[in-house]
């Protein structure tokens, strides 16, 4: 019981964290994409098609990276080349992006918002003997997907990328402060668009670990809005990639736990209200804790 | 996320540039769309026709129109009212649904009472309640300066979840096995005004806000702090406008209205609350105020075209194999080009020539 909660919950933390450490890149950058759940979509839906066409998943895996990586590339072009407001792009993206899905499932497949295809090349799952029966640490190493591993390898690499690579630097300077940047002689348009590329293709990939890895069905909501809780993971994490881990660790287990708890009186609707509140609560202590350090310098 | 500047309309520019305005991202996403239709096999310009006719073919036709304008008037005036304080609330989405669920609740529960007592009583209730929804937000960015995008979006969802337990539990109809309150009594239905279409006495109601709203916002003392408080608030502040009181007050008139919104939809079509009660009417709010440019008679326009759109879309399914996603394909498109400077475009396009 408890390892299977531990388990799924590893599962379900996965797209979560893929899309959250992307979006963090994009908002070090000066961006706060509110589109992710849009890239993700369409990295589910293109995973899916390319899995069951080329019967590889590594080539699918590239797919959903692509598909991801061109919205977030459309959706940065329009904030950094047209100056649209990023929020309302955001938006914008969600609703057509999800109309374009449905649209293309109907066009091309005839389907309404499902899409089931045949010899879909799933993830593989890594299991690693003995580690795999020792409990609680077996659910946690053994028998996830190459993703998963991806996903957790991405949280020291994206601090050290911050921390310590001339790009990723470069990146926190253009996010805090463009003109300074620009003065510098960095491009911080170039490094914006850079960085929502990678946002769209961490969260294509994210998508690609639902529809290949988790269900290897497509289906229009099948992202169930966990691009928002990936940005609810950032937020909450304030930009630090080991605290957005745990957040989204936190979320994956919430997500575990309402799964597990279905039909047994406690009400999935309100587990899930959980990460959503959870980030209004953070957001309004970390504001109250700002103004208490003012005004004791004060 | 300090920078946004939106949704303050520009008013120093002649009032016929600002009409035309509106009319670029019009275009731009009717081209987008129409690749897309192109791609799928489909003339693009026998669609939009199709799609004009479905809409204001006939008089049954644009009161069918009107009534699925009804509700993105309302949502567009609760954006905009939002927007011209500075405050960007992207949450009318949830007020919909608790203010809808408010207005069913007081609809079904206290069927006892004359029309003329229950229908306002049940109004009020979603009024109040898709207000006070907006009390968090709107205190929160006004004292704390806490990002209000961010607020409101997530309390969407918990809107979303919280009125889906309400109604798969405490409220659910005795007997029913879907998530659905049940019916409302037949004294809280808003009248109709055309039968057999669902046009109802809520369109009469929006208009008669989107009249206050115009007053409003160009002869009252308030529409002009706020105006100003939206446009420059270190200005406002040095005029001695009490800018974060008028983005709580603000905040509040915005949920009052996309509540009212909910509550509308549930006394005048739906008949009760039923879990996805939306079909994302705040957000279309967002791209109708946008695309109004906060005027009046904009967002009366735009939430016209969207409503157009919306009640076309539905019908040209059963003529063509044109999919209706087209019309979500539009409003996406549409809302990322209102706020997009189209003009850049251009003067690039100039100065590398």
């Amino acid at each position: 019981m408890i390892d299977n909660i531990i388990h799924a919950a590893v599962v379900m933390t996965t797209p979560v964290l893929l899309a959250a450490l992307g979006g963090l890149i994009n908002r070090v950058g000066g961006i706060v994409n509110i589109g992710l759940d849009s890239m993700m979509l369409a990295g589910a839906l293109f995973g899916l098609i390319v899995a069951s066409m080329t019967g590889s998943w590594p080539v699918a895996l590239l797919a959903a990276a692509a598909a991801g990586g061109v919205v977030g590339l459309a959706m940065s072009l329009a904030v950094t080349r047209l100056q649209a407001n990023e929020i309302i792009v955001g938006l914008g993206f969600l609703v057509a992006v999800a109309g374009l899905v449905r649209f293309f499932l109907s066009a091309a497949y005839g389907s309404s918002g499902t899409l089931s295809l045949p010899d879909v090349a799933r993830l593989p799952r890594i299991d690693i003997p003995l580690v795999a029966d020792i409990p609680v640490l077996g659910a946690i190493l053994s028998g996830h997907d190459p993703l998963t591993w991806a996903a957790w390898a991405m949280v020291p690499v994206t601090v050290w990328f911050l921390a310590r690579t001339r790009l990723g630097l470069r990146l926190r300077a253009v996010g805090a402060a463009p003109q300074a940047a620009r003065a510098l002689g960095l491009n911080p348009l170039m490094l914006r668009d850079l960085s929502t590329v990678y946002a769209g293709i961490m969260s294509g990939l994210a998508g690609a670990s639902l529809s290949i890895g988790v269900v290897g069905i497509f289906n229009e909501g099948i992202t169930a809005g966990r691009g928002f809780i990936a940005l609810a993971a950032f937020y909450f994490g304030r930009n630090r990639p080991w605290a957005t881990a745990a957040c989204a660790l936190l979320f994956g287990f919430f997500d575990a736990f309402q799964i597990r708890m279905q039909g047994r009186g406690v009400p999935a609707e309100l587990v899930q209200t959980l990460p959503y509140l959870m980030v209004i609560v953070v957001l309004t202590a970390v504001a109250l804790a700002g103004r208490r350090a003012k005004a004791r310098r004060a | 996320m300090s920078d946004h500047a939106v949704g303050t309309p520009s008013f120093e520019r002649p009032a016929w540039l600002g009409m035309l305005e509106p009319l670029g991202p019009l275009v731009a996403a009717f081209v987008v769309a129409g690749l897309v239709l192109l791609a799928a096999g489909h003339n693009p310009l026998e669609v939009y026709m199709l799609l004009a006719t479905e809409a204001f073919g006939s008089s049954r036709r644009i009161a069918a129109t009107l009534s699925a304008a009804t509700p993105l008037i309302l949502t567009g005036l609760a954006t905009a009212v939002a927007f011209r304080a500075g405050a960007f609330n992207v949450g009318v989405e949830g007020c919909i649904f608790v203010g809808g669920l408010a207005a069913a609740y007081v609809g079904f529960t206290f069927a006892g009472l004359p029309a003329a007592l229950l229908l306002p009583f049940a109004l009020v209730a979603a009024v109040v309640v898709g207000s006070l929804w907006m009390l968090v937000p709107g205190l929160l960015k006004a004292r704390l300066d806490v990002d209000e995008v961010v607020t409101t979006l997530m309390l969407n969802f918990i809107a979303i979840s919280l009125t889906a337990w309400l109604v798969n539990g405490p409220l659910l109809a005795p007997g029913s096995a879907n998530s659905a309150t049940p019916m409302i009594a037949e004294a809280a239905r808003l009248p109709k005004l055309m039968p057999p279409s669902t046009l109802n006495a809520g369109f009469l109601i929006a208009i008669a806000l989107l009249g206050l709203y115009a007053l409003w916002g160009n002869r009252t003392a308030l529409g002009f702090e706020t105006r100003i408080a939206g446009m420059n608030p270190r200005f406002a502040t040095a005029s001695g406008i009490d800018v974060p009181m008028l983005v709580i007050k603000m905040m509040l008139l915005s949920g009052a209205i996309g509540g009212l919104a909910g509550g509308i939809h549930a006394l005048g079509n739906v008949g009760r609350f039923v879990a996805g009660f939306s079909p994302g009417y705040g957000f279309t709010g967002i791209a109708v105020a946008l695309l109004g440019r906060g005027s009046a008679l904009g967002i009366f326009l735009a939430a016209l075209l969207f409503g157009a759109l919306a009640n076309a879309g539905a019908t040209i399914q059963f003529f063509s194999d044109v999919p209706i996603e087209i019309v979500d394909i539009l409003q996406g498109t549409v809302m990322v080009f209102a706020v997009a400077q189209l003009g850049r475009l251009i003067v690039r396009r100039r100065k590398a020539a």
